[in-house]
């Protein structure tokens, strides 16, 4: 009977520990995913579960002096975004909560599927790239050309991005790289007259680069009182920001060399 | 300025397709990113500068995503990054690098200084519309049927 009672303390745990994980991994804040977590332990009937979420790992202890004593630590690497996980796991522990779940292993294969959610169309992600830098530059003042000169830069620029840098190189040596592909683009096509306005070109087209989610999570864990999470966060979106600028100030510089001191 | 709206919302689509958010939400966010920028437009025309102008709008934005999370029962996160994309000063990165290069060191400080304040217009903004309690919102909680 102890036994049984151990058991199933850990595989609650281990299913509300998998839960976090993918909330973390995928860009969910610090906040949710101890709340998620503790939700599942309470709807489960585990009351021991004590959780440590930082931004890129988490500790989890739990047991009773009935059963047997659990404890994890999960490092977890920063990875890419992909919020529609985490709306999955969100509506997750809502249906359990809900009691929809009454059996742990179902939990468990639901979040398998979790996991295996497909990534969106590569197409499709690499027109909605275009699609952002265009529309981007119209806000940013750009005309007609501009914008369709700056979709084109968005969409190559998503190629170099995830046939070169994702698989290749690090965030910052990347974004520097990615600052540097989108100028190239921008200054070849405003040489060959398809577009006017580089400025706004650019402004546009480096939009794709922009850790959004990053940012803005790193603002969220910082006001809800996870400073460490929250500024290690900041401190990844700024160093994609400098790098990004740094990348766009090195061709501009080449661009100036060639030229002869003659800057657009 | 309409054409503007309209670009910001179409452009925060494509940014939440590259996040992997779900199809269905597109809506929400078009309308919540269009909005950004209206407030955004409205608030510079009332004679605010760039960090009002921007805390403003985010605050617009943001409040929208907490009404738009309780209502499509969905992390609030989700039409809060691609509501923020439009405000994100892209352009400030271009001009800082370009002064910078260029040895124009007081123009690249003022651009700079220009997108740090639009920066702590959002991280503000933000900040204040996550101190509300949650009851506020509860009022777009979508009925349920009830069950006998």
């Amino acid at each position: 009977m102890e036994k049984q009672v151990c058991c199933d303390e850990a595989l609650v745990l281990d299913a509300a520990m998998e839960a976090g994980h993918i909330l973390l991994q995928n860009g969910a804040e610090i906040s949710r995913v101890e709340e998620t977590m503790s939700r599942i332990c309470k709807h489960y009937g585990v009351e021991s579960g004590d959780f440590f979420v930082m931004g890129n790992g988490i500790m989890t202890t739990g047991g009773t002096n009935v059963g047997g004593s659990y404890a994890r630590v999960r490092y977890i690497p920063v990875m890419g975004s992909r919020l529609d996980r985490v709306i999955a796991v969100n509506q997750l522990s809502r249906e359990i909560s809900e009691g929809k779940y009454e059996d742990i292993a179902k939990v468990k294969q639901k979040l398998e599927e979790i996991k295996n959610l497909p990534e969106k169309k590569i197409w499709k992600q690499i027109v909605a790239s275009g699609m952002g830098s265009g529309f981007f530059c119209v806000l940013s003042g750009g005309g007609l050309w501009d914008s369709t000169a700056a979709f084109f830069v968005g969409v190559l620029l998503y190629v170099f991005v995830l046939f070169v840098t994702k698989p290749h190189f690090n965030k910052i040596v990347g974004n520097i790289f990615g600052g540097i592909v989108a100028a190239l683009l921008c200054i070849v096509f405003y040489l060959i007259g398809f577009g006017h306005n580089l400025s706004c070109m650019m402004s546009g087209a480096v939009m794709p680069l922009v850790p959004g989610v990053a940012f803005t999570n790193g603002i969220r864990d910082i006001a809800g009182g996870d400073y460490i999470s929250g500024s290690v966060r900041l401190l990844d979106a700024a160093l994609v920001f400098i790098s990004i600028a740094i990348g766009v100030g090195v061709m501009l510089s080449v661009y100036r060399g060639i030229t002869g001191g003659i800057l657009l | 300025m309409i054409a503007k709206i309209l670009s910001a919302a179409l452009g925060t689509v494509g940014f939440s397709l590259l996040f992997g958010v779900p199809r269905k939400y597109y809506l929400n966010c078009a309308l919540i990113g269009g909005a950004g920028w209206f407030g955004y437009e409205i608030a510079l025309r009332l004679g605010c500068g760039t960090g009002a102008a921007v805390f403003i709008a985010t605050v617009l934005l943001a409040l929208l995503s907490r009404f738009a999370a309780v209502y499509r029962q969905c992390p609030t996160t989700v039409f809060l990054i691609a509501g923020i994309f439009p405000l994100v000063p892209g352009a400030g990165i271009y001009w800082t690098a370009y002064y910078l290069v260029s040895n124009q060191l007081n123009e690249a400080l003022s651009s700079g200084a220009t997108a740090l304040k639009t920066i702590f217009g959002i991280v503000l903004g933000i900040v204040f519309v996550f101190e509300i309690p949650y009851k506020v919102f509860a009022v777009a909680r979508p009925r349920k049927k009830k069950e006998a």
